[in-house]
């Protein structure tokens, strides 16, 4: 099966209904209201974007959204910032443990919120590139972009469940 | 009042109340509301959603004017669209018009769901009363389960007993050592004994230097040098009976230890082992637990010992010179102040040494059995590679934690040995200026002494190092004895054989919150019946499958076999009676009739050799040289495919079992394997309730009816006649399949 690539100037891509998006490829079909997924949602947030029609199948695969026309590239960034939410946690206030959970109140850059993590062991997860990825008790996810760069209170609060 | 009895999950702030009484008419009361905790945009915010009989009223910054309001007869569509981290209800309207309601993330996404299909319900036609009993059913729900362990809560809301348990680590782990009491006491008395022992040399010493050489007494020496080697004597030899006795202890409390953890583990439910590699379980059973038991000997003995010596040499001190006991107290303070530094700085390197580790082990408990896989993709270099680098990973962390715990004990040496040169010092110029009354022998007997004080100094201030240690590994190793077993209700029912009656009433599954499984199962088997499970891959059928097992409790809705909720049957009894084949047969490393016997290990040999027999295996297993007693290898290596399958059919014959499930069970085999394991499987129903799942549609022509599912969803149950006139799905699939049989037969 052929799977067709979106790169440079390629296709263009439009919003479309709510976080969906319309994709002319050039000289080829029109797709209307594709929803946009990320195959790498960890390690490549703009590499590989797969776009899905209302029964997922794939129709499309944007190579990296950096290669898009600028136009198509806002249409692509703003569907996947709208259904990815992974709040980058800037600032921890409070970080102890309670009844064997983990509970944590931060600042994120989408707003202030505590959430319960069930274990250290298995929800906290370093990357070697400094990143932390947390997951909470509702399987919500939240991201320190680089633990290093985070002030020294929050790095000594978070630190010992590390 | 509009919000009078309104069912709410979170209270409803007061912007919100304010602006709903504008916005919805006195006479109308709000029946149920849903705080959501982010704003259309995805920050983290308030929104709400308000329902009444006939409206829906959402506040959110980002609707117009802050609100919205709706009739739900206008809505045609309500479902929730789960994206990643968060999700909205979404409508579509009459019209066609699409919107979001709100948005909010997991936490409230069950809630949500309820929410939805009460919107689709009212505007269906059904009565709002009715519908939101449903809604209060979630609701209630969300509150009534404790959201740590998904326990049961005594009352809405309140604190979950087992949870609130935890953290009691000191009592849950002296449970361990407990039984070893009387043996413990003893230890103790022991090394009372000996620690006077070792008190007594530097007292000698003094009398010798000041006493017994210069007054020239012969007899004295001899007496004082026979009273040290009595007491030297004495020292050791109960020290070599206190040391047998205290590693029985440790043995034994390591081996009960590890026993619980292992039994445990057991009983744990499928939903630990989803999360949890079994290779972190393997280190908590073998590493964490020595850990442990070195951690509370230290505790119970030596802390024991090293308080009674410090109590001990304290007060000789004093009643030899008191100001020169004042002058060896100066370093303790330091002393305290560098351990605490240090075991704040350690505690977290200790937790990462352990992860780094748990990595390793989970690379050799991963990868050794797939050693097939790794020779077949000749990526032997690459494991090698991938194991030295987590390797390396540990190593590093542990040369950090090296340097630290090294540092460490030689600082609060020298601060130690700083002490005794204070002593030194100021002893010296007062015995030569013949000060305070301070000899020679008394000096070099203070200091003896004192250094034997700091040991238990040492001893307390590093205590903490072990103790953090021991504090993670005792987490890890609570982390399964505390971990929720599989729920077996107190009053269970034990039943005897079943009838075979099985229900599925609701029932929704999801395995975690970002994505649902099965949605809305509603059947009924008769006993007897013959079921045909039929859908694409990844569609839920073995997922339904998982929860009749009770695999998976956390589901809502309610299973009941022969009118009995599964969840109040005794577990055990329970799974007795299901015969299940699964999709990939597991042995185990042991002899072929053993693995066969598993599934009933009284059984006889005839019975055994007769169970094989039924499943097609026995002329197999009779044309192997060592036959039934074929010791096989790990996973049931040596045997093909077909084999293990049928094999597992034998197991599942010999259970003797009310009911039988097979899940692809001829998945992998050629069509005249086939055969022998559908005779096998046929001779095996006769009248049991029969789950079959399968992809080749040509093995459920025995089934009564079959059972569509797709995308977790029944979309069609009903004979085969019935569905081929449906015209559906399952008619599809058919097509297609007597399509390529035709290519078959024309090869
Ligand atoms: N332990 C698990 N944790 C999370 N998701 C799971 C788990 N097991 C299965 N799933 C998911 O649940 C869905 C249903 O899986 P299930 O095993 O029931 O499919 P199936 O119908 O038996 O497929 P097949 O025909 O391939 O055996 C799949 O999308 C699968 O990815
Ligand atoms: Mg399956």
């Amino acid at each position: 099966m052929d799977r067709i690539y979106i790169e440079y100037d390629n296709a263009r891509i439009t919003k479309g209904d709510g976080i969906l998006l319309n994709v002319e490829i050039y000289g080829g079909e029109t797709f209307l209201n594709l929803e946009a997924r990320r195959l790498f949602p960890i390690t490549g947030l703009d590499r590989y974007i797969t776009l899905l029609d209302e029964d997922g199948n794939e129709k499309a695969v944007i190579r990296d959204i950096n290669n898009l026309m600028e136009d198509s590239k806002q249409a692509v960034l703003n569907a996947v910032n709208e259904y990815y939410l992974v709040p980058k946690i800037t600032k921890i206030l409070e970080c102890y443990e309670k009844f064997g959970l983990m509970k944590m109140s931060v600042e994120t850059d989408r707003g202030m919120y505590f959430f319960d993590i069930k274990s250290r062991y298995s929800d906290v997860k370093p990357l070697f590139d400094g990143r932390v990825l947390l997951k909470d008790a509702s399987d919500n996810r939240y991201e320190i972009p680089d633990i290093r760069k985070l002030d020294k209170k929050s790095r000594k609060l978070f630190n010992s469940y590390l | 009042m509009i919000f009078e009895n309104t069912l709410t999950n979170l209270p409803i702030p007061k912007e919100f109340k304010e602006k709903a009484e504008k916005l919805i008419p006195p006479g109308e009361k709000v029946l149920f509301a849903l705080l959501g905790d982010l704003n259309l945009h995805g920050h983290y915010g308030a929104s709400m959603i308000a329902v009444t009989r006939g409206s829906v009223y959402a506040f959110d910054e980002f609707h117009k004017g802050g609100a919205l309001n709706l009739s739900i007869g206008y809505i045609e569509e309500a479902k929730v669209k789960r994206m990643y981290g968060n999700a909205v209800i979404r409508l579509k309207l009459e019209s066609g018009e699409q919107l979001n309601l709100i948005r909010f993330t997991y936490s409230v996404s069950a809630l949500a769901d309820a929410a939805a299909a009460f919107f689709e319900n009212v505007a269906g036609g059904g009565e709002p009363e009715k519908e939101l009993e449903m809604v209060a059913g979630a609701y209630e729900k969300m509150r009534l389960v404790c959201p740590k362990c998904g326990r049961k809560l005594s009352r809405a809301g309140s604190a979950c007993i087992n949870c609130t348990s935890k953290g009691k680590l000191a009592k849950k782990l002296g449970a361990y050592i407990m039984p070893e009491k009387k043996t413990l006491f003893f230890c103790i008395a022991l090394s009372l004994i000996t620690t006077a022992m070792a008190l007594v040399p530097p007292y000698a010493t003094k009398m010798l230097v000041d006493d017994i050489i210069p007054n020239k007494n012969i007899k004295m020496l001899l007496t004082v040098i026979i009273a040290l080697a009595a007491a030297h004597g004495i020292q050791h030899s109960v020290g070599a009976v206190r040391g047998h006795h205290l590693r029985i202890i440790g043995d034994r409390t390591v081996a009960r230890l590890r026993n619980d953890i292992y039994a445990k583990a057991q009983y744990l439910p499928m939903s630990f082992y989803d999360k949890v590699s079994t290779g972190s379980v393997i280190s908590r059973v073998s590493g964490d637990t020595n850990n442990l038991q070195a951690f509370m000997l230290r505790v119970s003995q030596d802390a024991v010992v090293q308080f009674f010596q410090m109590v001990g040499i304290i007060v000789i001190m004093v009643a030899m010179e008191w100001r020169l006991t004042l002058l060896s107290l100066i370093p303790v303070p330091i002393v305290v102040a560098v351990a605490r530094f240090f075991g704040k700085r350690i505690s977290p390197i200790y937790r990462r040494i352990w992860r780094r580790w748990a990595s390793v082990s989970s690379i050799l408990s991963d990868t050794l059995p797939g050693v097939r896989v790794i020779k077949s993709f000749t990526s032997e270099q690459r494991a090698i590679k991938k194991f030295e680098d987590y390797n390396a990973e540990w190593l590093k962390e542990d040369v950090k934690a090296s340097k630290i715990a090294n540092i460490f004990p030689h600082t609060v040496t020298f601060f130690v040995t700083c002490g005794s040169l204070l002593i030194w010092g100021v002893g010296g110029s007062w015995a030569i200026g013949e000060i305070n009354g301070i000899t020679v022998g008394l000096l070099v007997a203070f200091l003896s002494y004192a250094s034997k004080f700091y040991e238990p100094v040492n001893f307390f201030a590093n205590l903490n190092d072990s103790y953090q240690s021991a504090l993670t590994s005792a987490e890890r190793i609570l982390d399964i004895i505390d971990a929720e077993p599989e729920q077996n209700k107190e009053d269970a029912i034990e039943v005897g054989r079943l009838k075979g009656k099985i229900e599925f009433k609701n029932v929704n599954f999801s395995f975690d919150k970002t994505k649902k499984t099965l949605t809305d199962i509603n059947i009924t088997i008769e006993p007897g019946e013959i079921i045909g499970i039929v859908g694409t891959t990844g569609s839920g059928k073995s997922t339904l499958i998982n929860l009749l097992m009770r695999y998976y409790d956390n589901y809502e809705g309610d299973i009941s076999v022969d009118d009995i909720n599964i969840k109040d049957i005794d577990l055990q009894s329970f799974r007795e009676k299901i015969g299940y084949v699964q999709q990939e047969p597991m042995m185990f490393r042991d002899t072929i009739f053993r693995n066969i016997a598993y599934s009933n290990p009284k059984a006889s040999v005839e019975e055994v050799i007769h169970a094989a027999d039924v499943a097609n295996a026995h002329a197999f297993i009779a044309k192997i040289p060592d036959a039934y007693d074929t010791m096989l290898g790990e996973r049931g290596v040596g045997l093909s495919g077909g084999e293990r399958q049928r094999l597992s059919i034998a197991r599942a014959v010999l259970k003797n079992p009310s009911m039988l499930i097979f899940d692809e069970a001829t998945a992998a085999v050629d069509s005249e394997t086939e055969h022998l394991i559908q005779e096998a499987i046929e001779r095996l129903i006769s009248g049991r309730t029969t789950l079959m799942i399968a992809h080749r549609l040509s093995t459920l022509r025995k089934a009564n009816r079959i059972l569509v599912v797709d995308k977790g969803e029944v979309i069609e149950f009903g004979s085969h006649d019935e569905l081929m006139a449906l015209k559906g799905k399952y008619h599809k699939l058919i097509e297609i399949q007597s399509m390529s049989l035709t290519i078959d037969n024309s090869q």
